[in-house]
C-alpha cells in the first residue's frame, strides 16, 4: 500500500515537473525570449569565459534597449548563463539545463571539446547553437544541422595565416623561404600547424622544424625556441594559448635568434590586449595572424567603449564574438518572426549579417556545414605597446614593420 | 601521524644519517646523481643533438628544477612531518603569488621586498590553517580528514582569488629583467634568483631542523608523536609551526616565481602533483631530497623534451619516478623502514 502511494506521488510529481517544464517554454508567447550562454566562468579559463559571458550580456541589453524583437511585438531577450567550468561534461549538462529552461538558442563555448558535447545536445534537442569561439574542424564535420560557427576553423586559420605571412613578407621585400613552427600539443595546435604547413609548402616555403610543448607544466620555453631557431629559419611561427605563448615571446627575446619575425597563427597571446604590457620589450613588433574585432569599424569601437564602461575591462576579440553570436540569433528571431527553436535554426541557416563586427572578408553567411563562409584572419602587430592591425590593407590601423626585429 | 603504531618510520624529518646509529652509506643517492651525469654525458656525445641546444636544456632544466625544489621543500615538511597530503600546496602558492602581486601593484613595493613581507603573512596563514582546521583531525589520527580539508581549502582559495582578481592573466613587472650567457646558454636573472632562493631556503630549513631545539622538537614529533608529547613537547604547537614553515616556504616560492609566470587563480595547481612526485622521489621529510628530486625532475623534463617533445617529457618524469620507487621505495634520501 505504502509503495503504491509512493509511486503515485512520484508519478504526480513527475507530471507536475513536466507541466512546469512545458509551462516555462510555453510561456514563450509573451514572456522574455531566452538565449543560453555556456562559457567557462570558473576554472583555469575563467578570465576569458567571464569576458565572453559579459559580451553576450551586453548584446542582450543592446537588443532590448533597441526595442526588443520587433517582429515578435518587441519581446525582450534574456540571457541564461551557464558555467561549463571548462569541462566537457559540465558544459553538456549546463546546455541541457538551459534548453529545458526554455532557451531558444545557445551561444558558446570557447573550448573545442566542450563545444563538441554542447553541439550534440543542441542537435538532439533541435535548438540552434551559434559557436562564438571553438576552433576544431571536427565540430562541424558531424553533419549536425543545428551548429553554426562564426569564427574561422583551424584549417582555414592555418592556411590563411600562411598566405598572409608570405604576402606580407613579399610586400615588404623580404620574402620568407624557411620557417620553424612551435605549437602546443593537441588537436588545436596540430590542426593549425598541419594546415599552415600544407599551404606554406604549396607556395615553396620550407618548414624546417616542428617543435611541440605540453599544455600543462610548461613554465619555460627557452629550449623549445632554441630548438626552433637551430635551423636558422627566416620566421618562427607559433600557435598556443596565452601563458605559454607569452613564455615563447620572452624566450625569443632572450635568445635573440637571427629571424625576420616572430609570427603567431591562431595565437592566444600575441594579439591579446594584455600582451604588449605583459611582454614588455619581448612583445614589440611581434606579428599575429588571427580573427580579430574590426578595429576600423565605428560600431565596434562604440560597443567596446560601452563594454569597458560597464564591466571595467577591455573587450577582447572573444568577447566581441560572443556579442556577435547573440546578434546573429537576434536577427534570426527577427527574420523568423517566431521563437520556435526550429524556425530560428532555419533563419540562421539562411542569414546574411552585413557589417560583421569582426574583420572578415564579407557578411556572415553559413555554408551547409554551418561554417561562416567569410570568416578569415588578419595580421596584427604589437607596435609601441599597442596591438595594431597591419595587414591586409583594408583593415590596417598602422603600417607593418617587417622584418619585425 | 600521531600514533607510533600507524606512523610509517620514513616520516623522518631529516635525511636519517644523523638519527640512525649507523650511517647508511649514501651509495644510492650518489648512484642516482651519477646516473644523471652519465645520462647527460651520453646525450652530449651520442645524443645526436646540437651541443649548444643540450647545454641550454641542461641550464634550463636546472633552473626549472630550482623552481620545483622551492615548491617541494615546503611540502616535504607538511607531508613528511605532519603526514598531511596537502592538496592545497599549489593553491597556497597561488595565494602567495597574488599577495606579492597585490603588494607590488597597489603598494609599489619591489617584488623581492614584497616576497620578504609575504613570508610572515603566509607563515601566519599556515599556522592558522593547521591550528584551526587541521589539528583536531591530525591529533585524532584521522587519515582522510586532513586530505579532504586541504582539497576544500584549495578550492576555496582558487575561487576566492577568482572572485577578487578575475581570471584574466596578471603580471608583475620585474625589477631585474634580462639575461646573460653562460657556455652558449641563456640564463635569465629572474630564474637564477629563484634557483638561489631555493638553495637558500633549503639551507635555512636544514639549519633549523638540525641546529635548533625547535628543529629537534619537529624531528621528535615526526619520529614519535607520543614519545615527544611525553617528554613535554607541545605537539599541537609543533604541528601548527611546521605547517606554518611549509606555508612560508611557499611564500618564498611564489614571490620568486611571480616575475616570470602569468598569474591566474589556477597557476599553482600544475605544481601540486609534481611537488608530490618530487617529495616522494627525494624521500619524505628530507629537505635535501626535495632539492635533489626537484633538480632531477627539472632536468628529466627539459632534456627529455629534446627527444620526447610535448607530454612525452612528462611521461619520462613519471617513468623515472616509478623506477626510483621500484628500486628504492623510501626515496633517494629516505630512511629505510
Amino acid at each position: 500500500m505504502k509503495k503504491v502511494s509512493l509511486a503515485a506521488m512520484l508519478a504526480a510529481g513527475t507530471v507536475a515537473l513536466a507541466a512546469c517544464g512545458s509551462g516555462s517554454s510555453g510561456s514563450g508567447s509573451d514572456g522574455d525570449i531566452m538565449i543560453g550562454s555556456v562559457h567557462p566562468l570558473t576554472g583555469a579559463l575563467a578570465g576569458v569565459g567571464a569576458l565572453m559571458n559579459d559580451g553576450a550580456k551586453l548584446a542582450v541589453e543592446d537588443v532590448n534597449a533597441d526595442g526588443g524583437i520587433e517582429s515578435l511585438d518587441g519581446r525582450k531577450l534574456t540571457l541564461g548563463e551557464g558555467d561549463s567550468k571548462g569541462a566537457a561534461d559540465t558544459g553538456q549538462s549546463e546546455a541541457q539545463r538551459l534548453i529545458s529552461d526554455g532557451a531558444v538558442a545557445l551561444v558558446g563555448t570557447y573550448q573545442s571539446d566542450v563545444t563538441a558535447n554542447v553541439s550534440a545536445v543542441a542537435e538532439r534537442s533541435r535548438v540552434p547553437l551559434v559557436i562564438d569561439v571553438a576552433v576544431d574542424d571536427s565540430i562541424l564535420e558531424q553533419g549536425y544541422k543545428n551548429t553554426f560557427r562564426i569564427q574561422p576553423d583551424a584549417t582555414s586559420m592555418g592556411a590563411d595565416g600562411a598566405d598572409d605571412l608570405i604576402a606580407l613578407a613579399e610586400a615588404n621585400g623580404k620574402p620568407v623561404e624557411t620557417v620553424s613552427y612551435i605549437h602546443i600539443e593537441g588537436a588545436f595546435g596540430q590542426s593549425v600547424f598541419d594546415a599552415f604547413k600544407e599551404q606554406a609548402e604549396s607556395q615553396g616555403v620550407q618548414v624546417l622544424k616542428e617543435v611541440t610543448y605540453p599544455g600543462t607544466n610548461f613554465t619555460d620555453a627557452t629550449t623549445q625556441v632554441r630548438e626552433a631557431a637551430a635551423g636558422n629559419p627566416d620566421v618562427i611561427v607559433a600557435t598556443g594559448y596565452y601563458p605559454d605563448q607569452l613564455l615563447v615571446a620572452q624566450a625569443v627575446k632572450a635568445l635573440d635568434p637571427d629571424i625576420d619575425a616572430l609570427y603567431g597563427v591562431a595565437n592566444g597571446a600575441f594579439d591579446d590586449g594584455s600582451f604588449p604590457n605583459d611582454a614588455g620589450a619581448a612583445g614589440e613588433n611581434v606579428l599575429s595572424a588571427n580573427y580579430h574585432y574590426g578595429a576600423t569599424n565605428d560600431e565596434v569601437a562604440d560597443i567596446r567603449k560601452r563594454f569597458e564602461a560597464e564591466f571595467g575591462r577591455p573587450m577582447e576579440t572573444a568577447s566581441v564574438l560572443s556579442y556577435q553570436a547573440v546578434m546573429v540569433i537576434a536577427q534570426a528571431l527577427e527574420e523568423a518572426g517566431s521563437d520556435d527553436p526550429e524556425d530560428v535554426r532555419d533563419a540562421i541557416a539562411e542569414i546574411e549579417v552585413e557589417d560583421p563586427l569582426l574583420a572578415f572578408d564579407g557578411p556572415i553567411t553559413f555554408d551547409e556545414t554551418g561554417q561562416n563562409e567569410n570568416a578569415t584572419v588578419i595580421v596584427m602587430q604589437t607596435k609601441k605597446g599597442k596591438v595594431e592591425q597591419v595587414f591586409p590593407d583594408e583593415f590596417t590601423t598602422s603600417e607593418p614593420v617587417y622584418p619585425a626585429k | 601521524m600521531t600514533d607510533t603504531t600507524t606512523s610509517p618510520p620514513e616520516t623522518q624529518p631529516d635525511d636519517g644519517k644523523t638519527r640512525s646509529g649507523r650511517p647508511s652509506l649514501p651509495l644510492l643517492p650518489l648512484g642516482i646523481v651519477g646516473a644523471v651525469v652519465v645520462a647527460l654525458l651520453l646525450v652530449y656525445t651520442v645524443g645526436g643533438k646540437d651541443s649548444g641546444l643540450v647545454t641550454q636544456s641542461i641550464v634550463t632544466g636546472l633552473l626549472l628544477g630550482g623552481v620545483y625544489a622551492l615548491v617541494s621543500v615546503g611540502l616535504t615538511l607538511i607531508f613528511g612531518v605532519l603526514g598531511i597530503v596537502n592538496f592545497a600546496q599549489g593553491a597556497m602558492l597561488t595565494l602567495a603569488m597574488y599577495l606579492v602581486y597585490q603588494m607590488v601593484d597597489a603598494g609599489g613595493i619591489p617584488v623581492y621586498v614584497a616576497t620578504l613581507l609575504a613570508i610572515p603573512v603566509m607563515f601566519l596563514f599556515g599556522v592558522l590553517v593547521q591550528a584551526a582546521l587541521l589539528n583536531k583531525l591530525t591529533m585524532a589520527d584521522n587519515e582522510e580528514g586532513p586530505l579532504l580539508v586541504t582539497l576544500g581549502l584549495s578550492l576555496l582559495i582558487v575561487n576566492v582569488l577568482l572572485m577578487i582578481f578575475g581570471g584574466r592573466p596578471k603580471r608583475v613587472p620585474s625589477s631585474v629583467e634580462g639575461s646573460f650567457e653562460v657556455l652558449d646558454a641563456i640564463v635569465s636573472w629572474e630564474r637564477l634568483i629563484a634557483f638561489a632562493g631555493a638553495l637558500l631556503v633549503a639551507g635555512a630549513l636544514t639549519l633549523i631542523l638540525r641546529g635548533t631545539s625547535f628543529g629537534l622538537s619537529i624531528r621528535a614529533v615526526s619520529a614519535n608523536t607520543q614519545g615527544a608529547s611525553l617528554v613535554g613537547i607541545d605537539v599541537r604547537r609543533i604541528y601548527a609551526m611546521t605547517f606554518g614553515i611549509g606555508s612560508a616556504c611557499v611564500a618564498v616560492a611564489g614571490g620568486l616565481m611571480v616575475p616570470f609566470l602569468s598569474l591566474t587563480p589556477t597557476v599553482g595547481e600544475q605544481f601540486t602533483i609534481l611537488a608530490f612526485v618530487i617529495v616522494v622521489l627525494g624521500g619524505l621529510g628530507s629537505v635535501k631530497g626535495a632539492v635533489v628530486g626537484g633538480l632531477v625532475i627539472g632536468l628529466v623534463q627539459t632534456v627529455g623534451a629534446l627527444y620526447l617533445p610535448g607530454t612525452g617529457s612528462l611521461i619520462l618524469v613519471f617513468a623515472v619516478f616509478v623506477l626510483v620507487l621500484f628500486f628504492r621505495p623510501q626515496g633517494i634520501f629516505g630512511v629505510k623502514q
